[in-house]
């Protein structure tokens, strides 16, 4: 992904943009409106969700159980924030979803590029081999290591930790961030390498210098992308993890089940929303970044 | 090649991320094809049987083609909510000239939501006692005759639980896809444009086929997830009615859990394993033969 | 690569092999109750799957506490997954792992009837009558938790009784009355249907509350023995008392009984229309007295709701007095950690447990407690809790916790199919008789 779009150094392939091509036609088309209409239609049934998500989060239970779930509420209330607050430790959650997706991330990106670098850049004589062992991680499933996992955890006493999710999680993410770093590589220049190569820079070197920098857009892609992911999950989180103060944002939202399943929807809703929101400023921040890094790319040669 | 690389200098790169996939991957999945040819219920001795949990989910198990059946088609309907959307949705935005920045992030947030969030909500969207938003608005524009319980419903069951899936990573392919977009050199776009090309030969001509290995990685990265779709289905409608929404995966996921037979459940994983190479590489063939025709 | 990946495989199955193995004989006599030696305070953890802030734990954390205060270094660590599937995923991860905590929660189900045949648990029937509390219990609450060989491994912390929950004006104004017979069921959702109230809110997402309704039938017909032979092989679905609960569930979606749309709705909705007047049934147990019979109800249909139990049919083997009286999840001691310490803890917190959770307001498995009735509740409270003390003596067991865990899925499948009227009723039994006949011998031999 990205690809194509990133190779900013180099040479003449690129070429020097024109911005915003002036249109001499103006006049306002049919295709032009439907598209226009089309985006609102999109955004609205994109957005909608997480609007519904916030005002029911402002329902009394006594609304949310006998009215319109999709009318306006008759009247908005904080209480259920208090209540989400007092039932679980949304705060020490938070904190642990942020280490473990930190973690992750740290390691997908790092390791993610150095097998790329390796395989792609480098080059050695079974890289196609261990090319497709890497691949055949894109796509197993992650249930069915669940339990011999934990037996290998329990064995080397790993378990209700945070390496215990954060390793799996980045082994299981690794493939495709190797993946997406490989096919970046392939569009930086060999002429690049081999010049920095006749200026004697070793592979160290060239790795910090060149490769490294270049990279940022797919990091930030890499990180995005995973985060969604690492951030939601329940499943490595739920079977590795035993102790309260280690649960994770989608462990802590159980408390909020009562006896034989039944759930405090409003309070859950308010805790959903405030366990979204660093992920959603990480996100915004993000996501400009990622935008400012290809256009960048796109128009410095 | 680079040329001065060394032997040392492959393994100081290669070697920390193989061992972290080994210890995280490949060794569980190894143990996994192992107990495949065992029966255990987690507790009891294991007790080899061979081949037996291949034969049986081969020709008398009716629920595990169900389940392969039905997961393709929520495969199917992913790729086309989640391609299909993205690059529409994509090449709309290369047409707008403000609002650009804003409108990729909201697409973008149905993403960030939890699973559990997204899967409450939709079962209020579909339901029809109370009547859900889906019912209402077909009553209103006069397609009353459709209205329906769609979770309940084994037709629809399906469709209902695959679309949550695709609507909600739509966002981040269109981003990857927007990307590769706007990289587009505009002299192409240009040239073609004063030749008087459509906007559709525009697009088929110029845009795609500078996309294509874009488009390659986003089809199997949509596809592999597609596959191992699991949380949505199993929280909105645990497979029900019936098996009418069961997945490989969920599927897997009760062997295992509910009916503690971890041989079987890594004999089913063994198959989707095989399932997921087999898909990645006839898209890699079809992609390749469609590019060379 | 290809030496590596050998050398994994062998590994693999070495790790594998030896997990497996090391948990068999390593446990010490499950039957010894009363260790001897030196109490040794340390942390214990309980493996459990309640309310994060219920009663039974908040009571327990602090007995803990107080424990602790005479024993320095004692804690009680409660893990709690109140997801039961989500639970049950953990509890069984661990157990392969041979990582059981001191204390677990788990059903009477098969498999942890094969954790107790490994004895991997203590004999709670010894541990009861050793702590001299054996006698205090419900039978009813204890039998609950016993295996079909009439083994105890468990120990209650709960007593609830289930009812037929109603809406006095919704019934008058459909022309209906409180059904006399199960049979009477199926006419009577037709006259609430077609007086346009939905006859009875369920929550089909967690499958359970379906499943009720299919033991009904049997009990009344054949007796508590019915399912234990059912599941088994012994008995079919094609028996007598088999082919009246198929018809009878398949009667009851004819007549449109639950809700529309009802397999994908969860436990609040259900309720929601309950409470809300929209729906005339409710089937649920004490464990909703707060939310059902305390001025939290919905004040509209408040002085509106009364409770039936379960009616018989003609020709019952079972009494009025006896239906769904489950004790909930128990707690299980596990045998391999079992000291002097965790025995110490549980005599006195055990002890002191039942006057805690009757006070506030629930059914203790005791009988040797006064529940409390709280202050804001309506009289309906004390007439539910008073019902306990005339129950009979046999008890209607939920089969999910009776079936094969397979069997049991594909049953809560093919339960809403049939009721939704996808399958009929000679489809459904060839399944399920031919499911039981393929998984059964697996977990019962």
């Amino acid at each position: 992904m990205i690809t194509q779009t990133a190779p900013a150094t180099p040479p003449a392939a690129v070429v020097p943009p024109t911005p915003a091509i002036p249109r001499r036609r103006r006049k306002p088309s049919l295709y032009r409106t439907l598209s226009r209409v089309l985006i609102m239609l999109i955004v609205i049934v994109q957005v909608y969700p997480l609007a519904w998500l916030f005002l029911t989060s402002l329902r009394t239970e006594h609304d949310f159980a006998t009215g319109d779930p999709f009318a306006l509420p008759s009247s908005l209330t904080w209480e259920n924030y208090a209540r989400a607050f007092e039932t679980g430790d949304l705060g020490r959650n938070i904190l642990n979803s942020f280490i473990v997706t930190m973690g992750a991330n740290v390691l997908i990106v790092l390791f993610g590029m150095m097998a790329a670098y390796a395989i792609q850049v480098l080059g050695f004589r079974l890289s196609k081999f261990v090319r497709g062992l890497f691949l055949i991680g894109i796509i197993v499933p992650v249930q069915i290591a669940l339990v011999p996992l934990f037996i290998d955890y329990s064995t080397v006493n790993l378990l209700d930790t945070y390496q215990s999710m954060i390793i799996p999680l980045a082994g299981f993410a690794l493939p495709m961030s190797i993946y997406l770093f490989s096919s970046f590589f392939e569009y930086i220049p060999r002429e690049t390498y081999e010049a920095a190569s006749l200026d004697g820079a070793g592979p160290y070197r060239i790795f910090g210098l060149i490769t490294l920098p270049l990279s940022l857009n797919t990091v930030v892609t890499v990180v995005l992308v995973n985060s969604i992911f690492i951030w939601n999950d329940f499943i490595f989180a739920n079977t590795f993890v035993l102790s309260e103060d280690l649960k994770t944002i989608p462990l802590g939202l159980q408390n909020y089940i009562g006896a034989m399943g039944k759930v405090d929807w409003t309070a859950t809703f308010a805790a959903v929303c405030v366990t979204i929101t660093p992920l959603l400023l990480v996100f915004l921040v993000l996501n400009k970044a990622m935008i400012q890094g290809l256009e960048s790319g796109a128009t410095k040669g | 090649m680079l040329p001065n690389r060394s032997r040392t200098s492959v393994l100081v790169f290669l070697l920390p991320p193989l061992l972290l996939y080994c210890a995280a991957v490949l060794f569980p999945i190894l143990q996994s094809l192992f107990l495949s040819f065992f029966s255990w219920n987690g507790i009891s001795d294991m007790e080899f049987i061979g081949l037996d949990n291949y034969v049986r989910m081969l020709t008398a198990d009716d629920i595990f083609w169900r389940s392969f059946f039905n997961a393709l088609l929520y495969l199917a309907i992913c790729l086309v909510l989640q391609l299909g959307g993205a690059l529409v949705v994509a090449s709309l935005l290369t047409s707008l000239r403000r609002g650009r920045e804003l409108i990729k992030t909201l697409y973008l947030l149905p993403a960030v939501i939890s699973t559990v969030a997204i899967a409450f909500l939709f079962v209020r969207i579909y339901s029809i006692d109370p009547v859900g938003l889906l019912n209402q608005l077909l009553h209103w524009i006069g397609l009353g005759t459709f209205e329906r319980a769609w979770l309940s419903d084994v037709n629809t069951v399906l469709a209902a639980v695959s679309a949550p899936e695709g609507w909600r990573f739509t966002g981040l392919y269109m981003l990857i896809i927007y990307a590769a977009l706007i990289a587009v050199p505009k002299e192409l776009e240009e040239a073609a444009v004063l030749d008087g090309a459509s906007k559709w030969t525009l697009f088929t001509k110029i845009r795609f086929p500078y996309i294509r290995p874009v488009w390659i990685t986003t089809t199997i990265m949509a596809t592999t997830y597609g596959l191992r779709g699991f949380d949505i289905p199993y929280l909105m409608t645990n497979g029900g009615p019936g098996q009418s929404s069961e997945l490989l995966t969920t599927y897997m996921y009760k062997t295992a859990f509910t009916s503690t037979d971890f041989g079987y459940a890594s004999t089913i994983s063994v198959f989707i394993v095989i399932e997921c190479l087999v898909a990645v590489g006839l898209i890699l063939f079809m992609l390749k033969r469609k590019a060379d025709s | 690569m290809k030496k590596l990946i050998r050398a994994a495989a062998v590994a693999a199955a070495a790790a594998l092999a030896l997990s497996a193995c090391g948990g068999v004989g390593a446990s010490s006599d499950p039957a010894n109750v009363s260790p001897t030696g030196e109490i040794k305070p340390r942390e214990i953890s309980w493996l459990l799957s309640r309310p994060a802030d219920g009663a039974v734990i908040n009571i327990m954390k602090k007995l803990a506490d107080d424990y602790a205060k005479d024993h320095p270094g004692f804690a009680l660590n409660l893990i709690t997954t109140p997801d039961r599937p989500s639970y049950i995923q953990k509890l069984e991860t661990l157990a392969a792992a041979n990582k059981l905590p001191e204390l677990f929660d788990t059903d009477a189900t098969p498999f942890a009837q094969h954790l107790a045949k490994q004895g991997k648990m203590v004999d709670a029937e010894k541990l009861l009558k050793t702590l001299d509390i054996y006698d205090d219990y419900r039978p009813g609450a204890l039998d609950y938790q016993r295996f079909d060989d009439g083994s105890l491994y468990m120990i209650p912390f709960q007593f609830e009784l289930e009812y037929f929950w109603y809406n006095k004006a919704l019934l008058q104004k459909a022309g209906v009355t409180v059904p006399k017979s199960l049979d009477d069921i199926p006419a009577m959702c037709t006259a609430l249907r077609s007086a346009g109230i939905t006859p009875i809110a369920i929550d089909g997402q967690d499958q359970w509350p379906l499943e009720r309704y299919v033991a009904y039938q049997p009990f009344r017909a054949a007796g508590p023995e019915f399912v234990q032979k059912l599941k088994k092989g012994e008995a079919a679905f094609t028996d007598p008392a088999g082919q009246k609960t198929v018809e009878w569930m398949a009667a009851l979606g004819k007549a449109k009984c639950f809700q529309d749309g009802f397999s994908a709705q969860g436990y609040s909705d259900a309720q929601n229309q309950f409470t809300s007047g929209q729906a005339a049934m409710y089937n649920i147990g004490t464990w909703e007295l707060p939310s059902l019979a305390t001025d939290k109800l919905n004040s509209a249909v408040r002085d509106d709701v009364d409770f039936f139990t379960l009616p018989t049919t003609a020709g019952s083997a079972t009494a009025a007095n006896e239906f769904v009286s489950p004790s909930g999840i128990g707690m299980a001691v596990n045998a391999k950690t079992y000291d002097p310490l965790v025995s110490d803890f549980l005599k006195f917190a055990l002890a002191k447990y039942p006057a805690e959770y009757a006070a506030t307001g629930a059914l203790s498995p005791t009988t040797n407690v006064q529940t409390t009735v709280p202050a804001n509740a309506t009289p309906l409270y004390k007439k539910a809790l008073d019902t306990a003390d005339t129950l009979g003596a046999k008890q209607a067991m939920p089969w999910d916790t009776q079936l094969d865990p397979t069997t049991n899925g594909r049953l809560q499948q093919e339960l809403v199919l049939l009721v939704q009227g996808n399958i009929t009723p000679e489809q459904f039994t060839s399944t399920m008789d031919s499911t039981i006949k393929q998984n059964a011998p697996k977990f019962f031999k």
